[in-house]
């Protein structure tokens, strides 16, 4: 049995399991609630239960008093949901943040194409428009497949009647493996979105750094369509990393925008090049071909990441080496089945990455 | 998106952070006939760059107003608390008399330090230019002052019926291990405002305070002490605002200017040294001190510092912070320190302020499951050898007084970790005269600021100098320390609390 908690006013929704604190579940799902001691002595994860029933836990009389019980207030560290929920944390809202409301939708398979040897492009017309923020991500109700899968969306959001996906299959995942194997032009799929807080900072006026891996272009080449198409004067630069050059997709795509607009910039990064690829560019891995590129300076800059958790990581602490922080580095991490199984203690040192 | 939607928009109240901004941000004002470097005039002289305050993300968002209404709450439920505690005897429902000597080590050792955190932001919080500092540091200097104030009022239940409580203000500045903790603060608070900030809300409140509460209040718990449990976690709730601070703290130095990373490094290895030597006073109070053991030293630090720490550690690495200098000599360290000092105090127990004692025999055979590598091998049998000759009669205090280390004020106990029957000594000449040290931590930190450290109060230094009266150790316990003597001191077997303890339990 698992509830679904929704935390405003970001309006990210999380799974939380029997038992589990809605701390513990939020910060497994890559979700950021303010946290210090978390075993529900110091109050800062105090949050405020809008709807729903939840279980105080161990909440200490003094970080959680009575009258702040009696309003509905819960220590996330040790809050245990008994029915689904609304909660609402001291977190803030990104002033770029559209707040577009996610909604059902029919995606009917328009088309499959090869991207790569092990990813795909899949396009799909909607049943209706959908209003998005380039960047964010959908969820795919697959048939036999448990769960919800979550794709981001690679088209700019002014196609607002169709969705490109690219997907990797992951080997042993049901999800991608439905997705490659059996899914057919013409299949009708389940569909809701859009969710995520990874879009656009369009209110900054810092020149832009995407670093992108594998599969984790598709956020990146929606945003970087949409600026383009809007005319944005500012520098952007994409570093994609990809093994070799068959996994290094849609290039000629952004060869062609770096030729035609002056301020955008494409630096490709093959970590592992075929004795036939003949590759001429940057050969390791793409946050260090950030690195070279900048010469170990990032400040001043607004960065995008997206990708597999080690690539995002590696780009965070190259970033930061390079003295640009939290407040400019913006993520999506490409979690699969096979990034679930390791545990670690994190600190409440950063807030988002 | 609809009308209304929009509507409801304009219409929103202002967030927590907006109203906290506004509240702070406009409490400063521009210096229009002054510079702002003579009103601000220690901000620089630590090499600490601060290019734009408006940087420094506010790390709570509490009005003062809200402060005095939460703060007033806590207050009520911990006094009809404490109230109860009075009114039932609560010191009867103790596990052990025993036990009631880690609360006197927890009042004359910790409780003054609340009020030096208390004045030491009092002063920081004028420090600063940005006013987001400001604030924040006023308010944790109220709740420190709040804290001094509970514990005292807490532990006044216990000054009624036992011994060693009556004059913690006097002795925690003049008593031999007391100063180990007082000049820990004094360093701290005679350092620039930014090294005060790591040292105390960072290195202190942030990476080791769990270290400090969680064993005392849940020691407490184990032990039926209700009211220290009370004010344990009416303090612990103020805790949240405190470890934001030294949190934001540290990422702001880090983030404002590069030049600030290398000084950091510098502050959090001498802060966390000298915090682990600190707390060697809490690995022997949860060794030996409580009866009813909650976890032993050695597993309180892999929870609370190897593990927790490790996380922090692995995330300040991004800004180039590696771990602290000597985190893996206080690794092996774990295994011995606590049986190091308890031993130092059973031996100058005729000059401490609280009850010594042998370990039962059941404890001895926790600390021998707890401690297999080194229990056994190194100090079970220096317990058995004290247990012989109590039972011939023949109690042992050593003569001597302890040499004390310049830096951390601990009498040289600590040994070498790869022999653990050699003390550990070092020493070093400045200006001609000779300073001696427990370890390579503490003889670093002297020779960064020297002129600092031959400063120093060294407790045994005065007391051979006679500035604390005397000429016997004797009436230096008594005219200058203000014990109680043969009261106070000296083993719990036999002693007065011991004498009252079994006469209101019936035994004989």
């Amino acid at each position: 049995m698992t509830y679904e908690v929704t935390i405003e006013p970001t309006g990210d929704v999380i799974e939380v399991e029997e038992g589990q604190t809605i701390l513990d579940a939020a910060l497994r799902q890559g979700v950021w609630l303010p946290f210090a001691c978390g075993h529900g002595t110091c109050a800062t994860c105090k949050c405020q239960v809008v709807e729903g029933d939840v279980e105080i836990g161990n909440a200490s009389p003094f970080a959680l008093m009575d009258m702040e019980r009696e309003e509905g207030k819960i220590l996330a560290c040790c809050a245990i949901p008994e029915s689904d929920l609304v909660i609402e944390a001291d977190i803030d809202v990104d002033p770029d943040f559209a707040g577009y409301p996610v909604q059902d939708y029919r995606a009917t398979v328009r088309e499959i194409r090869d991207l790569s040897p092990t990813i795909k492009g899949i396009v799909f017309d909607l049943d209706g428009e959908m209003a998005f923020q380039a960047g964010q991500y959908i969820n795919l109700q697959l048939p036999g497949v448990e769960g919800s899968r979550a794709f981001s969306l690679a088209n700019k959001p002014s196609d607002n009647t169709r969705m490109e996906l690219h997907v990797r299959l992951v080997p042993g995942g049901a999800g991608t493996t439905y997705l490659h194997e059996q899914l057919n032009v013409g299949d009708t799929i389940d569909a809701s979105g859009p969710y995520g807080q990874f879009f656009t900072r369009k209110s900054d006026t810092k020149d832009v750094i995407f670093i992108a891996g594998g599969s984790g272009l598709s956020s990146p080449q929606a945003m970087i369509l949409e600026m383009i198409e809007e005319g944005d004067q500012r520098q952007i630069y994409l570093f994609q990393g990809a093994r070799n050059v068959a996994e290094l997709y849609n290039r000629e795509l952004f060869e062609e925008l770096a030729s035609t607009h002056e301020n955008f910039h494409y630096i490709p990064a093959l970590n592992a090049p075929e004795p036939g690829d003949d590759w001429q560019g940057f050969t390791g891995f793409v946050h260090d071909a950030a690195n070279s590129y900048f010469d170990g300076r990032f400040d001043g800059h607004k960065a995008y990441l997206c990708g597999p958790p080690p690539m995002i990581d590696a780009a965070i602490t190259t970033l930061m080496q390079g003295r640009l922080f939290e407040r400019d580095i913006h993520m999506e991490r490409f979690y699969t089945a096979a990034d679930g199984g390791e545990e670690s203690t994190r600190s409440a040192l950063f807030k988002r990455i | 998106m609809n009308k209304n939607k929009v509507t409801t928009m304009a219409a929103k109240k202002l967030s927590l952070k907006e109203k906290y901004s506004l509240l702070t941000r406009d409490l400063d004002w521009e210096f229009s006939y002054q510079d702002r470097k003579d009103a601000f005039p220690m901000e620089e002289f630590e090499g600490i760059k601060i290019t734009d305050w408006s940087k420094w993300e506010d790390p709570f968002r509490l009005t003062m107003d809200a402060y005095w209404k939460y703060q007033a709450e806590k207050e009520k439920k911990l006094y009809a608390i404490l109230d109860a505690f009075a009114q039932n005897n609560g010191h009867l429902n103790v596990s052990d008399p025993r036990y009631v000597n880690a609360i006197k080590l927890f009042l004359t050792g910790i409780s003054p330090q609340e009020y030096q955190a208390h004045q030491g932001f009092a002063h920081i919080g004028r420090q600063y230019g940005g006013v987001g500092a400001r604030i924040a540091c006023q308010m944790q200097s109220i709740d420190e002052l709040r804290h001094v104030q509970t514990q005292v009022h807490a532990m006044s239940q216990f000054n009624k019926y036992f011994d060693g409580f009556q004059s913690w203000s006097n002795m925690q500045d003049r008593v031999w291990y007391l100063s180990v903790p007082t000049s820990f603060f004094h360093d701290a608070r005679s350092a620039g405002p930014f090294e005060f900030l790591v040292a105390i809300g960072f290195s202190f409140e942030y990476v080791l305070t769990n270290l400090l509460f969680v064993p005392f209040m849940s020691g407490a718990a184990y032990n039926g002490d209700m009211a220290t449990v009370t004010f344990g976690f009416s303090a612990q709730s103020d805790e949240a605002r405190h470890m934001t601070l030294g949190l934001e703290v540290i990422k702001f130095l880090l983030e404002q200017h590069e030049d600030n990373v290398p000084i950091v490094q510098k502050w959090i290895d001498k802060w966390f040294w000298r915090g682990t030597r600190l707390l060697t006073l809490v690995g022997m109070m949860m060794d030996y001190m409580l009866p009813n053991k909650v976890m032993s030293w050695k597993e309180a630090w892999e929870v609370y510092f190897e593990e927790a720490g490790g996380a922090l550690f692995k995330d300040l690495a991004r800004y180039g912070i590696t771990m602290p200098k000597y985190a893996a000599l206080v690794e092996k360290e774990k295994e011995h320190i606590s049986h190091q000092a308890w031993w130092t105090f059973y031996t100058h127990g005729h000059a401490t302020g609280f009850h010594t004692w042998i370990p039962t025999d059941e404890e001895l055979d926790w600390l021998s499951e707890k401690y297999p590598e080194t229990f056994d091998k190194y100090y079970r049998p220096r317990w058995e050898m004290a247990k012989k000759l109590e039972a011939e009669g023949k109690r042992f205090y050593t003569k001597a007084l302890p040499q004390l280390c310049t830096t951390c004020q601990i009498p040289m106990l600590f040994t070498e970790m790869d022999d653990p029957t050699q003390i550990a000594y070092r020493d070093t000449v400045y200006n001609g005269d000779r300073y001696h040290f427990c370890s390579d931590g503490c003889k670093d930190i002297f020779h960064d600021e020297p002129e600092k450290y031959v400063q120093s109060w060294l407790p045994v230094h005065q007391i051979l100098q006679g500035n604390c009266g005397g000429p016997g150790v004797e009436q230096v316990l008594s005219d200058y320390y203000h014990f109680n003597v043969g009261a106070d001191n000296m083993d719990m077997k036999g002693s007065p609390d011991e004498k009252r303890w079994k006469q209101w339990k019936g035994v004989a």
